[in-house]
C-alpha cells in the first residue's frame, strides 16, 4: 500500500476527522451525525463520497473509518486539522484495520471487501508528516508480516517453509542463521527434535541477529526473544478434537510476533541489537511420533516426562530457552507462545498472560504493553513442586480438570532460564480475532493480529 | 482441639514437651537446659535425624529419660516471624496429639501466643459425624502448656487470638457440613447463635424478600423445597459508615435445571464457603471486641433442579431493578451476590463493600489453589487487601476489569445475561456482579481456596475458613478507630 503525502487528491472518498470543537457540515446535521466521539457518517455526494469520523483515540479512528469504507481501495484522508503526530496514528489505525489476507485467493472476496492500495494524506505539513509515518512504520510493517505468516496454512507454512520466508529480514540486514535437524541432533536439542519427530517436515532452530549499531566490542550481551513455532499442532498422540482444529495453524504466532519485531527493528536500524531464537517444529500424529509416558533429554540435561504430547510448546520453548541461554548470553530473556488454553479461561482475548522472574523487566513489558495497545497482566508463577516426576527430573505439565496450567506451564519454562531476567507471554487468545462477541469490527482487522510485535519493538526502543 | 494453659517457662521434670528451634541457632537458654536434663539426647537425636530447624523439619525424640517420653523439635526457619511460630507450634502440636498433656516452650509471650494458635488451629477436626471412633482413636491432648517468659503476656496476646481461631472453627464447621444438615434456614440459626456476642442479627424469610424484591435470590431459590434466607449481621464497635461483608451462600449447588456433572459433585457442600468466611469474620471481630461498625450479609439458598425451578432463558428483576437473562442456571452465585450488594449500599451506604463467593471454575484454571482472585474498582482498597492477604497468610491474586469483558454479558431481550462464555470466565462473571456495585469493591473468588484436599501447615485438609483471617487483618489495619 502507497502512503502519499500531499495537499491535493483525487480519491473519491475523503475521510474528515471531526473534532468536538468543528462545525459540522449541515448535510451531516440533518443526517443525525451528532460527532460523538467513536462514531462516523458516510456523505453521499454528486462526485465523491466523504466519511466523517469523530476524532477520539487516533488510532481508532482510523481503524472505524477503514471499517465504513471496506469497498475503497483508493482513499484520501484530509489531515490538516490534525497535529504530524496525531496523523500518523490514524494513517498506523487505517493500515491496522485495512490489513487483509487475500495471498491464496484466486478471485475476487464474495463479501467484497478488497485491499486499500492508495492513501493519500492531506496535510499542511508533509514532510513532519511523513517523519511522523516513518517512525510509526516498521513496527506497523513488522506486524502485518508477523500476521500474514500466521495466516499462511499449515501446509504451506511448515518449518522450513517458515524458514524460507525470512529471508525478508535478510534482505534488511538480519543474520539469519538455520540449525537443521542434523545440527539439532549433534546439539542435543531433545524436546525439539521429540516435538518434530511425528512429522515429515523437520524441525529446525532458527537464530535471527540485529547486531544495532556500534562495534562488536561494545554492543554489550543481547536481548533475546524466544518464540514458539508449531507451524501445524494436531495434538500429536494426544490428539485434538476435531472442531477448531484448523486455528492450529496459528500456534507458531509466538515466533512470527518475534520476527515482527526483528523486522521493525531492521527496518528502523535500531541501534539497539537483538537475537530472535525460534523453535520451529510441527506437531504431528504419526508413526514416529514421541509418546505419553517417554522421557526426553532436553538441551541443557534435564529429563522431562511427557505426559501430553499436546503440551508440545513448553517442551520446545525449554531447549530454545536453554539453548539461548548457553550461547548467547542474554541481558534478558523473553519468550512469546500461543501455550496453554488456561490462559484463554484466564484472561479471554483481550489480554495475554505475563509472567516472570524479574520485576523491572516484567514492569516494562506491561508498560510497552499498554503504550501500543497490547496489554498483559501479570500472573502468578507455581512453585517447582508441582512438577515432581516418578522417573524424569521434571514432569511436562499435571492431568486433570482444572489445572492451573499456564502457571505451571511457566513453573516448567523457568527451570531452563536459570538466572537471566525472564519473562514469558503466553498470547494464547490473542493471535487472532474471530467473529463473536470478542471482536470489534470498528476497532479491528479479522483474523491474525501480529500480538506481540509492536510491544516487542516498543520495549527494545525503551532499552539503551 | 486442646486447650491451651499458660504458664511459666522452664523445662518440664516429666511429660512431653516441645521445643521451637530457629535454623542453625539451636543453643538457645531452653535448648541448652533441656539438652542437660536429658544427658545430651536432644542433641544427638538432631545429629542423627540431620534436624537444623529448617521451616517444616520435625524431630521427635523417643524416650529421652524415664520421664520424658517424647521430645518434640519443630522448626521455625530463618529470622522466624509469627507466622513461622504458627507453623512450628502446628507441627508440635501434630507430634504430641497422642499424648494426653503436653507442654510447649516458646519464651517470647507475643511468640507463645501465636504458637498456641497454630497447635490449636491444626488440631482442628469435624468428626461429629463419626460414630465408630473409639476414644483411642481419636487426639489424646487435651491441654496444651505453653510455657513462656511471661505467661500474663502471653495470655494477653492470645484473647485476641483466640477470637480468631473462634471464627476460623465456625467457618470450617459451616463449610464441612452436609447439605442435608445445613440448608438455608439451619444456617440462618447459626448466624442467630452470634447475638450472644452482641451482634445485631436480622433474619429475612421469604415473604420479606419478595415484598423487598430480592428477584434474584428468589429465582435461585425457587427450584428447592428449603427456602430462602438473607441475614444481616451487625457489629457496631464504633460509629459511622459500616464496612460491608457479602458471601455467598449457597448450601447445595447442583447447578439447578443447567445441572452439573455428577463426578465431585458433593464438593458443592461448601458452596457457602463464602458465607461461612463473612460470619466466621463477625464472629471473630465481635468476640475480639473490634472497634469498628461492620455489617454482614449472607445470602442462604439452595439451587436444585425441580417442576418450579428457574430455567435457562428465563428473565428475572433484581433488587436493583436491572432484569437478568438467565442463560445457565449454574452461574447462579452472581445472582445471590447481585441483590446482597445492592441490599448492602442502599440500606447501609457503607465504606466499602468485600464480598467473597466461591463464583468459577475458571480462577481454580487461573491461579490455582495458592490464590484467590481479587477484582476490584479500587486501587487502594485493592493494596490493602493484597497486603492483608500476605500478612495473613491467606493470599489474592489481582484480576483485571474492563470493557472489554463487560460487554460479553449483554442481552439480547434483557439488561444483562448471567454468562458470557469460558474465555476470561471469573472475570466475566465479577464483571457482571460489578453491574450491581456502588463505590469502593472488592469481590473475592475463593473457589480454588475455600477448601484442600490435602494438609496444610495450619489446617488439615477440608475447609480452609479461607478469608476470616484476611478480612480480620484488614480490619485490624485499615478499618479500626
Amino acid at each position: 500500500m502507497r502512503v502519499r503525502f500531499g495537499a491535493r487528491s483525487k480519491a473519491p472518498v475523503r475521510i474528515l476527522p471531526q473534532g468536538p470543537g468543528d462545525t459540522l457540515p449541515r448535510r451531516a446535521r440533518v443526517a443525525g451525525f451528532t460527532a460523538a466521539p467513536g462514531t462516523a457518517a458516510v456523505l453521499v455526494g454528486h462526485k465523491r463520497r466523504r466519511l466523517l469520523v469523530a476524532l477520539h483515540e487516533p488510532e481508532a479512528a482510523g481503524a472505524l473509518a477503514i471499517a465504513r469504507l471496506p469497498g475503497d481501495s483508493h482513499v484520501a484522508l484530509d489531515a490538516r486539522a490534525l497535529s504530524p503526530a496525531a496523523t500518523a496514528s490514524v494513517i498506523a489505525g487505517m493500515v491496522l484495520r485495512a490489513w487483509r489476507f487475500d495471498r491464496l485467493r484466486t478471485r475476487p472476496d464474495p463479501l467484497g471487501g478488497v485491499a486499500l492500495e492508495r492513501l493519500d494524506v492531506l496535510t499542511a505539513q508533509p514532510d513532519a508528516t511523513q517523519a511522523a509515518w516513518n517512525a510509526l512504520r516498521p513496527a506497523i510493517e513488522g506486524t502485518l508480516f508477523a500476521r500474514d505468516l500466521v495466516s499462511e496454512p499449515g501446509n504451506i507454512l511448515t518449518p522450513h517453509g517458515f524458514a524460507t520466508r525470512l529471508a525478508r529480514l535478510e534482505r534488511e540486514g538480519v543474520q539469519v542463521e538455520i540449525l537443521d535437524r542434523a545440527q539439532l541432533a549433534a546439539e542435543g536439542l531433545g524436546a525439539l527434535l521429540a516435538v518434530g519427530s511425528g512429522s515429515v517436515h523437520p524441525p529446525c532452530l532458527a537464530v535471527l541477529r540485529w547486531p544495532g549499531a556500534g562495534t562488536p566490542d561494545d554492543r554489550g550481551d543481547p536481548a533475546v526473544l524466544v518464540g514458539k513455532g508449531i507451524t501445524f499442532d494436531t495434538g500429536g498422540i494426544s490428539i485434538k478434537p476435531g472442531p477448531g482444529m484448523w486455528d492450529m495453524r496459528a500456534d507458531m504466532a509466538g515466533a512470527a510476533a518475534c520476527v515482527g519485531a526483528m523486522l521493525a527493528l531492521a527496518l528502523r536500524r535500531s541501534p539497539v541489537g537483538a537475537v530472535a531464537v525460534l523453535a520451529l517444529a510441527e506437531n504431528a500424529t504419526g508413526a514416529t511420533s514421541y509418546r505419553p509416558g517417554d522421557v526426553l533429554h532436553t538441551y541443557d540435561g534435564t529429563t522431562v516426562e511427557v505426559v501430553d504430547t499436546d503440551a508440545e510448546g513448553r517442551l520446545v520453548l525449554a531447549d530454545a530457552l536453554a539453548w539461548s541461554v548457553r550461547n548467547l548470553r542474554p541481558r534478558a530473556l523473553v519468550d512469546l507462545a500461543t501455550l496453554t488454553g488456561a490462559i484463554v479461561t484466564t484472561l479471554g482475548h483481550d489480554r495475554a498472560g505475563l509472567f516472570g522472574t524479574d520485576d523491572g523487566l516484567r514492569d516494562a513489558l506491561l508498560a510497552a504493553g499498554d503504550a501500543v495497545q497490547e496489554p498483559l497482566w501479570p500472573m502468578p508463577i507455581a512453585p517447582k513442586n508441582a512438577l515432581l516426576s516418578d522417573v524424569a527430573d521434571l514432569l511436562q505439565c499435571t492431568t486433570g480438570p482444572r489445572q492451573p496450567d499456564a502457571q505451571l506451564a511457566a513453573t516448567f519454562l523457568r527451570h531452563f532460564v536459570q538466572d537471566v531476567p525472564w519473562a514469558h507471554l503466553d498470547i494464547a487468545g490473542v493471535e487472532q480475532r474471530e467473529r463473536g462477541p470478542w471482536y470489534d469490527p470498528d476497532r479491528h482487522a479479522l483474523g491474525a493480529t501480529g500480538f506481540g510485535v509492536r510491544l516487542l519493538d516498543r520495549w527494545l526502543e525503551s532499552l539503551v | 482441639m486442646p486447650d491451651i494453659a499458660f504458664a511459666p517457662d522452664r523445662i518440664p521434670a516429666g511429660g512431653a514437651f516441645a521445643l521451637l528451634i530457629a535454623q542453625d541457632q539451636p543453643a538457645t537458654d531452653h535448648f541448652n537446659a533441656a539438652d542437660a536434663q536429658t544427658g545430651g539426647a536432644i542433641g544427638r537425636a538432631m545429629a542423627a535425624a540431620g534436624f537444623n530447624g529448617k521451616k517444616g523439619q520435625t524431630c521427635v525424640v523417643l524416650g529421652a529419660t524415664a520421664a520424658h517420653p517424647r521430645i518434640v523439635l519443630a522448626g521455625l526457619g530463618r529470622d522466624p516471624t509469627a507466622r513461622a511460630y504458627e507453623e512450628a507450634g502446628a507441627a508440635a502440636a501434630l507430634a504430641l496429639s497422642r499424648e494426653p498433656a503436653a507442654s510447649l516452650i516458646a519464651a517470647d509471650p507475643a511468640y507463645a501466643a501465636h504458637a498456641a494458635l497454630g497447635a490449636v488451629l491444626r488440631s482442628y477436626r469435624f468428626d461429629r459425624y463419626r460414630t465408630k471412633e473409639t476414644a483411642d482413636d481419636k487426639p489424646q491432648l487435651a491441654t496444651l502448656h505453653v510455657l513462656t517468659s511471661d505467661p500474663e503476656a502471653a495470655r494477653a496476646a492470645f484473647a485476641p487470638l483466640a477470637a480468631t481461631r473462634d471464627g476460623v472453627f465456625l467457618s470450617r464447621d459451616l463449610a464441612s457440613e452436609p447439605p442435608n444438615v445445613l440448608y438455608p434456614a439451619e444456617l440462618a440459626d447459626r448466624c442467630r447463635a452470634l447475638s450472644a456476642l452482641g451482634v445485631e442479627v436480622e433474619v429475612l424469610e421469604p415473604a420479606a424478600l419478595a415484598e423487598a424484591g430480592f428477584g434474584a435470590i428468589l429465582a435461585v431459590a425457587q427450584g428447592s423445597a428449603r427456602e430462602a434466607r438473607v441475614v444481616v449481621m451487625q457489629w457496631r464497635g464504633a460509629e459511622g459508615a459500616p464496612l460491608a461483608l457479602i458471601g455467598k451462600g449457597v448450601t447445595f449447588d447442583t447447578g439447578g435445571i443447567s445441572i452439573k456433572p455428577a463426578p465431585n459433585m458433593e464438593d458443592m457442600k461448601w458452596d457457602m464457603a463464602g458465607a461461612a468466611a463473612v460470619i466466621g469474620t463477625m464472629h471473630t471481630l465481635a468476640a475480639r471486641k473490634a472497634r469498628v461498625h461492620v455489617v454482614g450479609i449472607v445470602g442462604l439458598v439452595e439451587n436444585m433442579p425441580s417442576g418450579t425451578a428457574m430455567r435457562p432463558g428465563d428473565v428475572i428483576r433484581s433488587l436493583s431493578g436491572q432484569t437478568i437473562e438467565v442463560q445457565n442456571t449454574d452461574a447462579e452465585g452472581r445472582l445471590v451476590l447481585a441483590d446482597l450488594l445492592w441490599y448492602a449500599q442502599d440500606r447501609f451506604q457503607p465504606r466499602a463493600s468485600i464480598d467473597l463467593a466461591t463464583l468459577t471454575g475458571a480462577i481454580i484454571v487461573a491461579l490455582g489453589h495458592e490464590h484467590a482472585g481479587l477484582f476490584s474498582n479500587d486501587d487502594a482498597l485493592a493494596t490493602q487487601l493484597l497486603a492483608a492477604g500476605i500478612a495473613s497468610g491467606e493470599a489474592l491474586w489481582r484480576m483485571p476489569l474492563g470493557e472489554a469483558y463487560d460487554k460479553l454479558i449483554r442481552s439480547d431481550i434483557a439488561d444483562m445475561k448471567n454468562i458470557g462464555g469460558r474465555p476470561g470466565g471469573s472475570i466475566i462473571g465479577a464483571q457482571f456482579v460489578q453491574r450491581f456495585v456502588r463505590g469502593p469493591w472488592a469481590h473475592l473468588d475463593i473457589a480454588g481456596t475455600a477448601w484442600a484436599t490435602k494438609d496444610s501447615p495450619l489446617a488439615p485438609k477440608g475447609a480452609t475458613a479461607f478469608g476470616v483471617r484476611l478480612l480480620n487483618q484488614l480490619v485490624a489495619e485499615h478499618f479500626e478507630e
